[in-house]
């Protein structure tokens, strides 16, 4: 019973944000059951489908970790762009020069390099926050946009792929690309490293002391520093995980999709990141299964562009509409007390 | 008849979310009088007090003025029939001065100008009426507690009202201002006023009031005149049959001579200064020494620095200069958690900033601060089973009302939410506890729960710093009272000294402003 009426307002708010884009549907002429139908079910039609949702799911879980892992101690890092871009650079680069490592020694290396890259540019923003209490918010979301250059240099830099149209790299070496579990259509072995990866966190903040500090820091700062916990040091290492969470992500991005540094490898998972952790409401163990929901809508959105002609972007339209409904179900849950 | 009700309230209903506040309560003020309305914190007074006022709708009941049925949407309304209230917490505007606080918010002769003589007139007249001596043009954060009292009393009498409801109004006042204030008190009476005094404390009632009403848990046990009250009567009618008045702290004497001094110290602090980032000294050479066993008391106004000296020696603040040392090791660098693994406890005097977790769980509130040690954590891993068979033990003994480990720590109540703190003080053996305002919330019998607590924890030979603003409190228990005044100590009390207006008198400053 209880459990209902926790999900019934996610419910409602699913269900006010499709017929509101129902509508929207409808004024502009397309066949709103239709569309809708394409966007819900493309995910489970074909094993290509199925197999697209989860390539979209690693990245969306990832970045959305990268989100709500520093929420927990109260810190909100919107750099998860930047850090995935730095964690694919790094990857990227330690792919290129090992290119003749085996693959035993680079894969690991590749994903490691990746992670760490990732941790260091959330490092630059915990370190800043620290040590001159700079709002994390400015500093990541500025580090942002040196990231973007950052991938613009090293693309177009020594490394660059001549024969590519498009700012990118050469491939890295076939040592470095992560195993495929399904050959055709291709799913590649990086779903295994992020499941670990959200199990292994949910696990952390719930089971261990240190993720117990977590926690209460973010629930009341002062009254976790009045009881002893170093308030300072959780915020450092939330961030860093977090950003740690966001490079693994662009390290996959390179070791498992493509192969290769490609300038817009971010494309908007960030975003949709922090749409679904802020959906998840900071939870850590409801990121996953959030983030499925959205691939699906994600997988769907660009099979309604080809069969129904919908524009792609009435999909953002509908994850919007489900997250301001579910703020909205706050309010009104507040407005009954 | 004069003696003819102005107000009475009949079968009022209140309920705030699923508890029940107030039920089928009757309540009946007389002209000039002045009524005690009695009772422990969740008794239901000042709800039943705020919906007169109009800061709550009743559920149900009907409030009769004058023999006139009359309804209170508001507190402007209630101003218009002529009820005003002066609540616990003063709502005044620091760097304004008292006239200026006073007409805030009412019409002037002259709108648009800066000329206030004419409310100036009129306000000066009531003064001298009522026998107020304020300066007017004071700035209201010069003045101590007892004066902003009388700007507050002040307002409501320059918005003419017949009956004043006065909240707790000795909660913060020296014992001086106390008498000062039941001077003013009489002289209202005798000038028409019909007063509503709201207390938990007896002595006051039986003191000041004509008649007395008393509620305990939102429901009336009985109304009285002064002349057929007792004390025993009056104790069991707040208190209930529940308790046990025999083993109670606060119904029996205790010894008048202090703890055996022949124990060692264990906390000494030693010329302790704290100077704070905005450079303003909140601590000036601080030193005592507090012996195993014994009860510290730490007295003062709200403000005097009671804080930042609890916050020095939990290691939460650094010491600009001097040193604090426990048992004989010098500990002034030590951090908070290294200080808690030494046996400090701290119940910090804001609950709710400083002691609790609202987005969490009950559980873990009960563990905050313990959860490295067994047997809730082994080796960084928290053993939720543990925790959670500790908590509802706690929960079961100190009486705290929630649906059980897991609820969210937001949905309890105010003195649900202390009795946490308490449970979690006292769930861990210590060596130093450090209460600020301890009680602060609770009904009378968790409030003795308390006493016998620190007393017991006292008699296994740990150290106990008690600060409060609640006098009796710590006359009641300590067996030392150091008073606090703008940050330095300005005199330690043996038990055996113990004087309410001594005490009084270092808390006001008195001696400092002689010498």
């Amino acid at each position: 019973m209880t459990q209902i009426k926790k999900i019934f307002p996610y419910l409602v708010s699913v269900l006010a944000a499709f017929v509101v884009v129902g509508l929207l549907l409808w004024v502009l002429k397309f066949n709103p059951l239709k569309a809708f139908e394409t966007m819900l079910f493309t995910s489970f039609r074909t094993p290509n489908g199925f197999i697209q949702t989860l390539l979209k799911w690693i990245p969306l879980t990832l970045t959305a970790l990268a989100f709500t892992v520093p929420l927990s101690s109260g810190k909100f890092n919107i750099g998860a762009e930047g850090q995935m871009l730095v964690g694919a650079i790094g990857a990227a680069a330690v792919g290129i020069i090992g290119k003749d490592l085996p693959l035993p020694v680079l894969l690991p290396l590749v994903i490691l390099a990746g992670t760490l890259a990732g941790a260091f540019w959330g490092l630059i923003s915990a370190w800043l926050l620290y040590q001159f209490n700079i709002n994390e918010i400015l500093s990541t979301v500025l580090l942002n946009f040196i990231s973007f250059s950052l991938v613009d240099f090293v693309a177009t830099g020594p490394w660059r792929d001549p024969a590519a149209g498009h700012p990118t790299t050469v491939p890295i070496g076939e040592g470095g690309f992560l195993p495929m579990l399904v050959k055709n259509p291709p799913l590649h072995s990086g779903i295994i490293i992020a499941v670990i990866v959200a199990v292994a966190i949910y696990y952390f903040t719930s089971k261990t002391t240190a993720g117990y500090e977590l926690v209460v820091t973010g629930a009341n700062p002062r009254a976790s520093k009045v009881h002893g916990i170093d308030i300072k040091k959780m915020f450092l290492f939330s961030m860093v995980i977090g950003a740690a969470c966001a490079g693994l992500a662009g390290a996959i991005e390179v070791s498992g999709v493509h192969h290769r540094l490609i300038e817009g490898l971010h494309s908007n998972f960030a975003t949709l990141g922090l749409i679904i952790g802020l959906m998840s409401r900071g939870k850590n163990s409801a990121v996953p299964f959030v983030a499925f929901f959205i691939s699906i809508l994600e997988v769907g959105g660009s099979a309604m562009q080809r069969t129904v002609m919908v524009p792609v972007q009435i999909v953002l339209i509908a994850e919007a509409l489900i997250l301001i409904f579910i703020l909205l179900s706050d309010i009104v849950k507040r407005r009954q007390k | 008849m004069e003696q003819d009700n102005i107000l009475v309230m009949q079968q009022v209903d209140k309920t705030f979310d699923r508890v029940v506040a107030l039920s089928n309560v009757n309540f009946e003020l007389k002209h000039r009088e002045i009524l005690g309305l009695l009772g422990g914190n969740g008794a239901g007074k000042t709800t039943l007090m705020n919906i007169l006022y109009g800061l709550y709708r009743a559920d149900s009941g009907k409030i009769i003025l004058e023999g006139k049925p009359i309804t209170i949407l508001s507190p402007k309304d209630a101003l218009r029939q002529g009820i005003g209230m002066v609540h616990q917490h003063f709502l005044q505007i620091n760097n304004y001065t008292v006239l200026e606080n006073i007409i805030l918010g009412s019409k002037v002769s002259r709108p648009f100008t800066n000329n206030y003589e004419t409310e100036e007139k009129n306000i000066q007249q009531l003064c001298e009426r009522f026998g107020l001596e304020i300066d007017l043009s004071a700035r209201v954060e010069t003045l101590p507690m007892g004066t902003r009292q009388k700007v507050e009393i002040l307002k409501t009498l320059y918005r003419g009202v017949k009956i004043l409801i006065l909240d707790e109004p000795t909660t913060n006042l020296i014992p001086q201002e106390v008498d000062s204030l039941f001077e003013t008190l009489k002289i209202m009476v005798r000038e028409g006023l019909s007063i509503v005094f709201i207390t938990h404390k007896l002595r006051e009632v039986l003191s000041i009031c004509d008649r007395i009403t008393v509620l305990r848990e939102g429901k009336n046990v009985i109304s009285l005149t002064r002349k057929d009250a007792s004390d025993e009567m009056l104790v069991r009618a707040m208190v209930g049959d529940k308790m046990d008045l025999e083993k109670s702290i606060m119904f029996t004497t205790r010894a008048e001579t202090s703890a055996e001094t022949a124990r060692k110290e264990t906390i000494s602090l030693v010329g302790v200064n704290k100077i704070n980032a905005q450079k303003i000294q909140e601590l000036t050479d601080i030193s005592f020494a507090i012996k195993s066993g014994e009860i510290f008391g730490v007295a003062g106004v709200a403000g005097n620095g009671q804080r930042e000296l609890a916050e020095v020696v939990m290691g939460i603040q650094p010491v600009t200069s001097g040193k604090v040392i426990f048992e004989e090791k010098e500990i002034t660098s030590l951090l908070t958690s290294e200080r808690i693994a030494e046996g400090f406890v701290y119940i910090p005097e804001d609950r709710l900033a400083d002691g609790f977790l609202n987005k969490t769980s009950v559980a873990h509130n009960l563990i905050l601060g313990y959860h490295k040690l067994e047997p809730y954590s082994r080796k960084g891993i928290i053993n939720w089973k543990n925790v959670n068979d500790r908590s509802r033990k706690m929960i079961a003994e100190y009486n705290i009302k929630t649906t059980g480990p897991e609820e969210i720590g937001g949905n309890l109540s105010g003195g649900n939410i202390q009795r946490v703190m308490i449970a979690r003080a006292f769930s861990q053996p210590s060596r130093l506890m450090i209460a600020h305002n301890p009680t602060r919330g609770l009904d009378i019998p968790s409030m003795d729960f308390v006493y016998q607590k620190l007393l017991e924890h006292a008699s296994t030979g740990a150290t106990t710093l008690l600060l409060s603003e609640d006098l009796d409190e710590l006359l009641l228990i300590c067996d030392r009272i150091a008073v606090m005044y703008r940050g330095k100590v300005v005199g330690i009390l043996p038990r055996e000294k113990f004087e309410k207006y001594e005490i009084g008198r270092l808390m006001s400053g008195f001696d400092l402003a002689s010498n």
